[in-house]
């Protein structure tokens, strides 16, 4: 009876286990590691609406940087410039955000494979471009300053890691629990179907390319939402967060944990965030050694560490995850 | 005409020389094997170093231009032959592929050479500025030098693709793939020529690049970008594509960095945005 | 569904390998954090400095009073993001004592702000030179051992109007705020030496092609009397080659250069083109005191080329933390204790390779400016001194009045303006109607 009852609720318990390691991280782990899980998780949106473009569209794009970098600009200048009070500042920052999604999302929905890496690739570095040379808005390399995070309940998120933490944490599990969620609804089925043929959908007379439209914006959201944490936990914002570095090295996280996975992603971007930071200390060829692990992951594991286990470790590590209740789906 | 305008337009013709043999021979491999090999820009630099090197050691120009494009066409050939072959059929996989491996070149570039900007000399011969007859104006010997140079490999490609048998295989491979393969033709070898001519391209066109400007950590990037622009504008795969737009991005840039300076970044890559949302493909692409 | 819930369990897995961080160091060692650009486009400008350091604690061995000193060392790779990761690392894991660096314009900016919100973590900026982070934005744990654009230049800008008599320059450099700093110094010292007007020229950063500037630089010659190159590092190489191309070595006189135009590793590349190059700085490798020929000797030693300026405020940064560490017998723990007295610290003559200096309320050096000149010596290229201003602070001719100094608008592309009439008009609203008598009656500034 009992074990049954269990059973039925194990991916509850589940979930409830992820959710107490995340809550438990500002109790249990040192300051340094709370600073890198914040990283982690706000990069982890980022990569996040890339994974979930190239796993519902089956495109890579190499945009995304841009839109969190849109977010975070328009918060640090109606905060610094206008003293928009909070939570204007996020708000207009991620509407802003969308509404450029929106208008570029047009351009780039009608093309595929390569060409949308390498429309997306350019339509980045025209970002880039703006942020770097309009000084007069972004006040060009150095960028904005003096971004600081808001007090709410009386608790100042600049002050108190820990309170920055839960309250990123929050949105965080939002914007995951918002992703799957459209990956399991009539919409991500939709588009699923389009991915799988895409002409079959449209002789079945589905709007194709506003799904694919709709998809390209709803990812765009979500980068827009870590922007607003990067801003207001690093305090400033400069051009170096929308350049086509923040954009590659956004891709390389989502191969190393899985491209087409949401847990991927902030695996991915987990790992490469600790590596920099492990294997700079040590050597000053980090970029080598980490091209060649790109290099390997990509050869002998193109669906990342998620496909692989995946893969491979179903096996071996079956026993457990059945008790879990993760059998086949 | 002003004096301002006709050196820009000339300036815009010798930097249009210059991204025309670094995007050719992108736009060859593109279109033979889908691949947008983004190694491309690290071979440029890396090529450009080597041939400074060589330069150092021979005190030939020549030797150092060829050097610079035969050590890259051996690591182009390296690089199709045991990286991305592993890959074939996955464009995105071969795509990335070469992105890693820009990363790794990058940083050797960075082991070996070191961190400081390094030019090239330019040859005795080709020094100094020569007076341009009727308009009479003073220019770079050695700009002129380029863009002769471009105009001597659009004509050397356009006789190899038109007339070699090689050459039209490769033309066939690039229209119809599938038939060339059933034809019994070997495509590995095809592929593997076609990557090694495009490395050498590049680079050789980091000497001929490294003596014009310079060379330096970052350049494999921004070189990266500017062929980019030039094969999406003129639609990848096209060689007649890539001159016209090589001459776009050339003359764009020239006039930007001489009326508007400050936006020159945003206004080179803003055409691009509009040519793709007009034509996806590129003004003479095929459609996609 | 499987792998993905799995993954998460991964997430923890990683999460809890990670538990161990930050645990408590033992205190009986002095554990310094140096920072700077050591990949990407400005490797010369982290590597160099990180040299000078090293190079100073290899004089002492690594210890201070028996203390042995650990050297944690981070990369920036040019970008503020991974530089306030990389300072968050060194605080709350590697906790140490107090960071050198870092090296390029937006990083310290960056640092400084980061600096504001961590106290108890001295900084010594490196080769970092806005104004402002010793200016508006200065904090007390920040100090700078180093320099600040204008700094340096207000005395080339009177150099160039009063000694080489020049009446119009055109300014050309890359558009961000470190060059915008330095015409700005320019432009006070030349238009307030009696100089007419400057005339400035932007190009993006990483330009590699001046071929149209050239153009426009040709035709500007009619009103125009000389050519200052603004720019640093890479673009400087392009910069000279191009010039020489298009023969306006024939039309101009011998081009000016801002700090970082002639610097030991620029001279290498550039070679004779360099030749008769005037600019400024608060040092010059041609100085032929004791201090600057042993430190370029043992840096040769050591590193297989002649060290530049960036290696000397490397080396500079970390005397001047021996020094403080002295004063307080190596208590670097107490943070307030340390940054009093780095504060307090006074290099005196034949102690650095740049010469005396000490540090001003808001944490700068004032020291010596020398114009430089660029001549061969022994069939090397090395900078000489043609002229010294002693005691410079970092508000030049305004030391008397910083706060009228600081309260004009940030520099920008056009600011201050250019036109002796606008600017005039502009510092007149700020330094008042006594200042500019003054200016009218000593004929510019005083010497």
């Amino acid at each position: 009876m009992i074990k049954e009852r269990f059973f039925l609720y194990r991916k509850t318990f589940l979930a409830l286990i992820v959710a107490g390691i995340f809550i438990s991280i500002p109790w249990v782990t040192s300051d340094f590691f709370v600073l890198m899980a914040i990283r982690v998780m706000y990069f982890g949106m980022l990569t996040m609406s890339l994974t979930f473009l190239a796993g519902e569209l089956g495109v890579v794009s190499l945009m995304q940087a841009s839109f969190f970098g849109i977010a975070g600009y328009f918060v640090a200048i109606l905060q610094t410039r206008y003293g928009l009070p909070f939570p204007f500042p996020p708000l207009v920052g991620i509407a802003v955000s969308l509404i450029i999604a929106g208008l570029l999302g047009m351009l780039v929905i009608r093309v595929r494979g390569i060409y949308f890496l390498m429309l997306t690739l350019v339509l980045g570095q025209l970002v880039w471009a703006l942020a770097s040379q309009w000084s007069s808005v972004t006040e060009g390399d150095t960028g904005i300053m003096n971004v600081y995070a808001p007090v709410l309940f009386g608790i100042s998120m600049e002050k108190s890691k820990t309170a920055f933490y839960y309250f990123q944490l929050f949105f965080f599990a939002g914007a995951t629990w918002f992703l799957i969620a459209l990956r399991r609804s009539p919409f991500g089925l939709m588009l699923r179907g389009i991915r799988e043929s895409e002409s079959r959908m449209r002789m079945l007379g589905y709007p194709v390319s506003l799904l694919r439209y709709a998809a390209f914006v709803f990812a765009a959201l979500v980068a827009a939402i870590g922007g607003v944490f990067f801003v207001y936990f690093m305090g400033l914002i400069n051009p170096s967060s929308v350049s086509l570095a923040t954009n590659v090295e956004t891709l390389l996280a989502a191969i190393l944990g899985g491209i087409n996975t949401l847990a991927g992603a902030v695996l991915g971007t987990g790992i490469l965030k600790t590596l920099d930071v492990v294997l700079s200390g040590i050597t000053k060829r980090y970029l080598l050694f980490m091209g060649i692990m790109f290099l390997f992951v990509i050869l002998f594991a193109p669906k990342g560490i998620i496909g692989t286990v995946r893969n491979y470790g179903r096996s071996f590590l079956s026993p457990l995850m059945r008790w879990f209740g993760l059998g086949e789906d | 005409m002003s004096l301002i305008l006709l050196m820009s337009i000339l300036n815009g013709l010798t930097l249009a020389a210059l991204l025309f043999i670094t995007a050719s021979g992108l736009t060859l491999s593109f279109s033979l094997m889908r691949v947008v090999n983004l190694t491309h820009g690290a071979f440029y630099l890396a090529g450009g170093f080597v041939g400074l090197s060589v330069l150092k050691a021979t005190e030939s120009w020549i030797i150092a231009g060829l050097a610079g494009g035969l050590c890259m066409a051996a690591l182009a050939l390296f690089e199709e032959r045991f990286l991305l072959r592993w890959a074939r059929g996955n464009d995105l996989i071969e795509t990335l592929v070469s992105l890693s491996i820009a990363i790794i070149i990058g940083d050797l570039i960075l082991v070996i050479w070191g961190g400081y900007p390094k030019t090239i000399a330019i040859p005795q011969a080709l020094g100094g500025a020569i007076k341009i007859p009727i308009i009479n104006l003073p220019y770079p010997l050695y700009r002129i030098f380029m863009l002769g140079l471009a105009i001597v490999i659009i004509g050397g490609l356009w006789l190899f693709l038109k007339k070699t048998n090689f050459g039209i295989t490769i033309r066939a491979g690039v229209d119809n793939f599938q038939m060339v393969s059933a034809l019994g033709i070997n495509v590995r070898r095809l592929f593997t020529s076609v990557f090694g001519l495009s490395g050498f391209l590049a680079g050789m066109a980091g000497v001929i690049g490294g003596t014009f400007m310079m060379l330096g950590i970052g350049e494999d990037w921004r070189i990266l970008t500017l062929t980019l622009i030039v094969i999406i504008v003129g639609g990848m795969g096209s060689l007649g594509g890539t001159i016209v737009g090589a001459l776009i991005t050339g003359l764009i840039y020239s006039f930007a960095t001489a009326f508007i300076p400050e936006f020159s970044l945003f206004v080179l890559f803003l055409p691009v945005a509009i040519i793709l949302s007009i034509r996806p493909q590129g003004l003479f692409g095929k459609e996609v | 569904m499987v792998g993905k819930k799995m993954i998460w369990l991964g997430v923890a897995i990683l999460f809890s390998t990670l538990w161990v961080w930050g645990t408590a160091h033992a205190v009986s060692e002095i554990r310094i954090g140096q920072i700077g650009p050591t990949t990407g486009w400005a490797t010369m400008f982290g590597t160099e400095g990180l040299n000078g350091v090293k190079l100073a604690l290899a004089e002492r061995d690594y210890k201070f009073k028996g203390i042995p000193i650990k050297l944690f060392t981070e990369d920036t790779k040019a970008d503020v993001e991974v530089m306030r990761t990389k300072l968050d690392s060194f605080k709350t894991r590697d906790k140490v004592h107090f960071i050198i660096g870092p090296s390029l314009g937006h990083e310290g900016m960056a640092a400084v702000d980061w600096g504001a919100r961590n106290p108890d973590v001295p900084i010594l900026i490196g080769y970092s030179a806005p104004e402002d982070i010793t200016m508006r934005k200065a904090t007390p744990s920040v100090i700078r051992p180093g320099w600040t654009g204008p700094q340096v230049i207000f005395h080339f800008g009177k150099f160039c109007a009063k000694d080489l008599g020049y009446k119009k320059v055109i300014i050309v450099g890359q558009d961000y705020s470190y060059p915008w700093d330095q015409a700005a110094g320019f432009t006070r010292g030349f238009l307030e030496n009696g100089g007419e007007k400057v005339e400035r020229i932007w190009h993006p950063v990483d330009a590699v092609d001046f071929s149209s500037i050239m153009a426009k630089l040709t035709g500007m010659k009619k009103e125009y009397d000389a050519v200052l190159c603004n720019s640093g590092g890479a673009q400087v190489v392009a910069f000279f080659k191009q010039w020489y191309q298009f023969g306006l070595d024939k039309i101009y006189p011998q081009i000016l250069g801002q700090a970082n135009v002639p610097i030991v590793p620029m001279l290498t590349e550039l070679a004779d083109m360099a030749l008769n190059v005037y600019s400024s700085l608060h040092y010059y490798d041609g100085n032929p005191s004791e201090a600057n020929m042993k430190f370029r000797e043992s840096y040769l030693k050591a590193y297989g080329k002649y060290p530049s300026v960036i290696a000397v405020q490397g080396y500079d940064a970390m005397r001047v933390a021996f020094k403080a560490m002295e004063a307080i017998d190596g208590k670097v723990d107490d943070p307030k204790a340390f940054i009093t007295a780095v504060r307090q610290v006074k290099m005196r003559e034949n102690e650095s390779p740049r010469g005396p200096f000490y540090f001003d309320k808001f944490g700068n050096p004032i020291q010596n400016i020398y114009i430089k000149k660029v001549v061969k010596k022994d069939g090397k290229l090395m900078n000489i001194a043609v002229k010294t201003y002693k005691d410079v602070s970092q508000f030049g001719p305004y030391a008397a009045m910083p706060e009228k100094y600081m309260a004009q608008p940030a520099t920008s592309r056009e600011y201050p303006p250019g036109n002796k009439d606008d600017y005039f008009r502009e510092i007149e609203k700020y330094f008042g109607k006594d200042y500019m008598a003054e200016l009218k009656k000593n004929n510019g500034w005083k010497e």
